[in-house]
């Protein structure tokens, strides 16, 4: 059984992939890429969807209702520029793996902090992948800079 | 009622007494002194008892570390070789950052294992490197082999992808948030190695996601292969082709209890 704690955090965890959910499919709508890059924010958009669904069946009747203001105003402000989509979409990344990895630090529960383990994992994989679509610079595809949303 | 019959119970007791016998002739007695005149088969050699083992935060990370070793010594290997040219020419500065990327990590795991009180580990990983690592180099570089270049990059993009996974599975096993914390920050390096990689290998926006091969049915390699961290085994194909023309598949599997780095262990 999760304790208070734990529940808050992981409640805070899927309301920033509500925000994820939410500034992708926005970005799907635009229909302002070529098919295959379409296709690449699609399949980053059902990532998102998903780790938001897992979160939610996980904490059940205590589940996030609302995504993360902070995070969706920020992002959607920055898609405005549709020349850094890519540039945007990645600070989200590495903002999700940021966010979620000063969770695990501070959650209780193992398993739980596996799951969020599971997912930036591939997040890590989704950010490396913008940042080849905005530069060759090794250091933008390896490295996270950006900070937690959550306090550590 | 049963009831034993003489001839039964003469036969018996015929047993007993040989059994016990037996067990005369296999055992010491207390008191009973040894003096070589019951005949015995071989004599059985004392046995030390294995250290005991347990798997701890500190056993999880050094087994870690040792992993970061196995990385470094294949990206040395890889540049060794020299076989990065022409198309693959730019796979020199990206192996040696990763290199360094894996050193740093060494360091990093190091420095963790130092501060739970810990025995640090800088060497490889000696089981992974037999199973895996050293096979995985001797077809490689067999001389019928004509894809050297691309399969050392299969080789290196296979071991990033076992060393995310052991990191992402280790989460689950340490028991301070603080370290799975630290630890996970390590994986998510290592998937963004194995995603670059994957691209060398399978270049294309079209390829980022999962891919099948129209010919086998089987998936392509890919930077981002599933919505979740995987946890299954990893199939490295590499090698010169068999007579079948198929090419040899090796499975790597992330360190088991057979193949963590325990405090007796030591390089």
């Amino acid at each position: 059984m999760l304790s208070e704690d734990d529940i808050s955090l992981l409640a805070a965890a899927q309301a920033l992939e509500l925000a994820a959910r939410d500034i992708y499919a926005s970005a799907v709508s635009r229909k302002s890429k070529s098919e295959e890059e379409q296709g690449l924010l699609e399949l980053m958009h059902s990532h998102h969807t998903a780790y938001e669904q897992t979160l939610n069946g996980v904490l059940s009747k205590r589940a996030a209702t609302e995504r993360n203001a902070e995070a969706y105003t920020k992002f959607f402000a920055l898609l405005s520029d549709a020349s850094k989509l890519w540039a945007t979409l990645l600070e989200l990344e590495n903002t999700a793996i940021a966010t979620h990895t000063a969770i695990i630090e501070r959650l209780t529960s193992a398993k739980h902090a596996a799951l969020l383990a599971s997912i930036t994992t591939v997040e890590a994989r989704h950010a490396a992948m913008l940042a080849s679509l905005t530069s060759t610079n090794l250091d933008l595809a390896l490295e996270n800079t950006a900070q937690s949303l959550v306090t550590q | 009622m049963n009831q034993l019959s003489r001839r039964e119970l003469l036969r018996l007791s015929g047993l007993s007494l040989a059994s016990g016998l037996v067990l005369a002739a296999c055992g010491k007695q207390t008191g009973v002194v040894d003096d070589g005149a019951i005949a015995r088969l071989g004599e059985s050699p004392s046995t030390t008892a294995l250290a005991e083992a347990k798997v701890t935060d500190e056993v999880l990370l050094r087994t870690a570390a040792s992993l970061e070793y196995n990385a470094i010594d294949t990206y040395t290997a890889a540049l060794g070789l020299g076989v990065f040219t022409g198309d693959l020419a730019a796979a020199t500065d990206v192996a040696k950052r990763f290199r360094e990327d894996h050193q740093e990590h060494a360091d990093a795991v190091n420095s963790l294992i130092r501060a739970v009180g810990g025995k640090e580990h800088r060497c490889a990983n000696v089981r992974i490197n037999d199973l895996y690592l050293s096979p995985a180099l001797a077809l490689i570089t067999d001389d019928k082999n004509e894809n050297v270049g691309v399969d050392v990059i299969a080789l290196a993009h296979a071991l990033e992808n076992l060393a995310a996974q052991t990191y992402q599975g280790v989460v689950e096993l340490i028991s301070d948030p603080k370290l799975r914390a630290d630890a996970i920050r390590i994986g998510q390096q290592e998937s963004r190695h194995a995603a670059l990689l994957a691209q060398v290998l399978n270049p294309g926006i079209a390829s980022m996601g999962p891919t099948n091969n129209p010919t086998t049915g089987k998936p392509n390699i890919a930077a981002i292969p599933a919505a979740y961290g995987s946890q299954a085994n990893i199939q490295l194909t590499i090698g010169a082709p068999k007579a079948d023309g198929s090419r040899t598949t090796l499975l790597l599997e992330t360190p088991s209890l057979n193949s963590l780095v325990y405090d007796s262990v030591s390089c």
